[in-house]
């Protein structure tokens, strides 16, 4: 395959992650047909598509949830193709769920402490108390702020707003310090209020961060992506700037006019 | 008759009973995610109904037609009254509940039909033989296998072509799906509820000429139905007949071929399957997805002063308890902190970590079985025994952990199960070592450093040592990272793997830890005991293990040490004054699944205001 670029080192162009020619079915039902796709360094990759598109069973190969029929994909040089979620997240990915998918019954700050001792060790100690691990409650209590959440981190999730709760997604992912980011509609089901805010905070997310993010909400895209790649019955139609995408006749008649 | 022929025979007529018990198992679990546990009491129940019909009528025949009709009725009341309320819970509380109702079905048959073993006679028309080959082969036999082909067809086409059929086969590929249909949902449980008790009772009927009936006979064929279900594949009437002949096969030609292996032939059957193929056979759904626990107690609060100087003074009242209280009531109270510290090492597993074991007593019944054994085969001293039978249990804990960590819910109790009576059976059947079914004992008693341990006094001081030590330690582990792990793993296993946990390893672990502290209490029961025998170790211990974490409640370490006080008092007290603390201590579970599902130590504690820190 001319298209995909062999792990160009130097210069810069090194992609975090790259699948190639990936598929997966569901009986009959194609859900990823052939998608060779890459994230930069830096790169915020937003995937659009109609809803059956096959999106979240993207992401989910992406994060070891689900199992590719075939292909590879690779994080930066290592192939990663149907390892387990644990091994892929502490090899660099984390992602967050489409439906929130967190500890309804556990408190802020727990889920997110649980997150950060997956990466921060001393899992395996069980005679000294969480509450001495002063370092690891510090930092769930700074990605709180990162993602916005204020007020008492011994409130409960489940009595979070639903805003509140994915944000709080994004923070458990950014707990495990990834190379990828993945992100399967952060904003769904938001206010347009919370979906600004969402944007923000996604915006001043580390620049050199890579992301890769399934999106619905067109101004969303096009306040954030570098790129985008429009999935259609399993299918990349295109991939290319927002312009480009936008330009695309095929993409205009199955997807944007349906939009429309 | 060459002896090959009379063996495939044989085992087609086990494979017909095991089919028309795993049939309903496996229908049941398809739809509504429920392994009934009472299945097994059902068999027993249509045997014993069908058996008086017959002392009546005389008549087999009517016998095995009407017995089935009460036996479904009453199943069909069980799941309307007492399941149906849980549907919303999850599914483990179901089977728990049917679990309950093995103690109140058991103490039934035995105070209606008595503990003795009941005879019936073939039919007059079946009595005879037939000529097959050179040889002669029961007539009845032949029918049994006749109308366990003639069901399976029937199941089959109902199944497959009729419209209920088409219903169930939508339930049981997408449990979504049968919730879309509607109204009809709760109508088409219970019917098929209904028809799965009235297959095992049939089944009963058919069985109890060649079989015998008796208080027990429950277990005798709900074991083999799982092991038959499990390999056949959940949830598909096809995996339930090909697992029943297969597992029908590898016992009989198993106990005529390799009768010393016999007894553990069909686990084997069924490890190697599992490890090949850990859907079964024909599995239609993946198990996994069964059996969420639903969240109970989750969040434990700091010890705060009030309670701090309330279990201090707990404490003290248990120190110097043994002024007030006679001999009896001493050994009763060891007895207790005994099994408080094997509660609590199963709510590690069940509580803490969501992984509901059926089959904790076998690593209790190793590190009893490691004292008695050694102390009166090799005179090692009972605390090396202890020792050893610890670490027995740790690594038996490995191994079985090993193949049954990657399975959740109910398929974890079920594999949890069959290990556990794997052990029973080889414990049952070495007889040199073990003393099989009669059990074991040592002469006399060691002594705890200077004290004698024939000493109830010393007995209750050490018993309470090392409750205290235990409950102690296992609260520092739930503290510790360690333990939030395994809460973490209870309230969301997919998130813990995405937040890069490796569930797998820390739930082998929880195994571990859980079954070696069974294990030390094990060794401490053999010492209070100086006996142990295979009751031990039977599946029911094991569930009696349950009941008690679950009725003092799960998630908590104070729950299960009263439930096992709950349990032990009610057993004694009960029994010493009417015969049917099996069916009270039935209705009591019943109730606490139905009414206190977080046990009364996690009822009583979320009434307790929280202060706000
Ligand atoms: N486990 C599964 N078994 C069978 N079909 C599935 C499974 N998971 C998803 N599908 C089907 O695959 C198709 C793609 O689903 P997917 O969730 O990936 O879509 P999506 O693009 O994320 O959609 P949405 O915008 O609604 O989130 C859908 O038709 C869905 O019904
Ligand atoms: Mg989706």
């Amino acid at each position: 395959m001319g298209h995909i670029p062999s792990s160009q080192t130097g210069a810069g162009v090194m992609s975090v992650l790259r699948t190639d020619r990936l598929c997966r079915s569901f009986g009959n039902l194609v859900v990823t047909r052939d998608l060779s796709l890459e994230v930069q360094r830096g790169e915020r990759h937003i995937i659009i598509g109609p809803n059956g598109a096959g999106k979240t069973s993207l992401a989910n190969q992406i994060g070891g949830q689900l199992r590719p029929s075939s292909g590879r994909i690779f994080l930066e040089d290592v192939d990663i193709t149907g390892q387990s979620p644990d091994r892929i997240n502490r090899l660099g990915i984390a992602r967050t769920f489409q439906k929130n998918n967190l500890f309804p019954n556990l408190s802020i700050l727990e889920n997110l402490r649980l997150a950060v001792q997956a990466r921060r060790g001393h899992t395996l100690n069980c005679v000294r108390p969480v509450a001495h691990y002063s370092a690891v409650l510090d930092r769930a209590r700074e990605l709180a702020a990162i993602v916005h959440i204020e007020g008492e981190g011994s409130r409960l999730v489940r009595h979070l707003s639903y805003g509140e709760q994915r944000q709080l997604e994004i923070g458990m992912a950014l707990a495990s310090e990834p190379k990828l980011l993945l992100l399967d509609e952060p904003t769904s089901g938001m206010s347009p209020l919370e979906t600004q805010r969402m944007i923000e905070l996604i915006r001043d997310l580390p620049s050199d961060l890579a992301i890769l993010m399934i999106e619905h909400d067109m101004k969303v895209v096009f306040s954030l992506a570098d790129r985008v790649t429009v999935l259609y019955y399993g299918e990349a139609l295109a991939s290319g700037t927002c312009a480009e995408v936008q330009a695309s006749a095929r993409v205009r008649e199955v997807y944007l006019g349906m939009a429309g | 008759m060459d002896l090959f022929l009379v063996q495939l025979l044989n085992g087609l007529v086990y494979a017909m009973l095991l089919f028309l018990m795993a049939a309903g198992l496996s229908l049941i679990f398809g739809l509504m995610n429920v392994v009934s546990l009472a299945h097994g009491s059902f068999f027993m129940l249509g045997a014993y109904i069908g058996l008086s019909i017959y002392q009546i009528t005389n008549n087999f025949w009517l016998a095995l037609v009407l017995a089935p009709i009460p036996t479904a009725a009453l199943g069909m009341v069980v799941e309307i009254l007492f399941l149906r309320p849980l549907y919303r819970r999850g599914h483990l509380d179901q089977v728990l509940m049917t679990f309950g109702f093995t103690f109140v079905f058991f103490d039934l048959v035995r105070s209606i039909w008595g503990s003795n073993i009941r005879n019936m006679a073939v039919p007059e028309a079946l009595a005879g033989a037939v000529q097959i080959g050179a040889g002669i082969y029961p007539v009845y036999r032949l029918f049994l296998i006749a109308i366990g082909l003639a069901l399976a067809l029937i199941l089959w086409l109902c199944i497959e072509r009729t419209r209920i059929g088409a219903m169930v086969r939508a339930g049981v590929d997408d449990s979504a799906m049968a919730s879309g249909l509607g109204a009809n949902v709760p109508l088409l449980f219970t019917g098929v509820f209904g028809v799965g008790v009235a297959l095992a009772a049939l089944g009963g009927v058919a069985a109890g000429p060649i079989m015998g009936l008796y208080p027990g006979m429950d277990s005798e064929v709900m074991i083999p139905a799982f092991i038959v279900i499990v390999v056949g594949g959940m949830g598909s009437l096809r995996g339930a007949f090909v697992g029943s002949v297969l597992i029908g096969m590898a016992d009989t030609f198993g106990k005529t071929y390799v009768p010393s292996m016999a007894l553990f032939l069909i686990y084997l059957v069924m490890a190697v399957v599992l490890l090949t193929r850990p859907q079964g056979f024909f599995g239609i759904k993946h198990m996994g997805s069964s059996g969420n626990i639903p969240p109970r107690n989750a969040v434990a609060t700091a010890p705060t002063t009030r309670s701090r100087i309330i279990g201090a003074m707990v404490v003290a009242a248990m120190a110097i308890a043994p002024l007030f209280v006679n001999n009896h009531q001493l050994t009763l109270v060891s007895e207790i902190f005994i099994f408080a510290i094997l509660a609590m090492s199963l709510d590690i597993l069940l509580g803490f970590t969501g992984l509901p074991s059926m089959g904790h007593a076998a690593f209790f019944g190793l590190g009893a079985y490691a004292v008695i054994v050694l102390a009166s085969l090799f005179n090692v001293d009972p605390w090396i025994g202890v020792a050893i039978g610890v670490l027995l249990a740790a690594a038996g804990s490995a191994f079985v952990g090993y193949f049954c960590v990657s399975a959740t819910g109910i398929t974890f109790l079920m594999l949890t199960l069959a290990f556990s009576q794997l052990a029973y059976s080889v414990v049952v059947k070495w007889r040199d070592v073990t003393g099989g079914s009669d059990g074991i004992g040592i002469p006399e008693k060691p002594a705890f450093f200077i004290w004698s341990l024939e000493s109830r006094m010393v007995m209750y001081y050490m018993t309470f040592g090392f409750f205290i030590l235990c409950y102690l330690g296992l609260r520092r582990m739930i503290a510790s990272p360690l333990g939030h792990v395994l809460v973490g793993i209870r309230e969301n296993e997919g998130r813990m793997l995405a937040i890069g946990h490796n569930v797998q390893g820390y739930k082998l672990l929880a195994f571990i830890i859980s079954g070696t502290i069974a294990g030390f209490a094990g060794g401490l029961y053999a010492l209070f005991n100086g006996f142990i025998s295979p009751d031990a170790i039977h599946w029911s211990a094991s569930g009696d293990i349950l009941i008690m974490v679950m009725l003092g409640g799960g998630g908590t370490l104070i729950g299960p040490a009263i439930g096992a006080a709950i349990f032990l008092l009610m057993k004694n007290l009960v029994s010493s004054y009417s015969d049917h603390w099996m069916l009270i201590i039935g209705c009591v579970f019943i109730g606490c699944v139905l009414f206190f599902p977080e046990g009364l130590w996690g009822t009583f504690r979320r009434l307790k205001p929280v202060r706000a820190s």
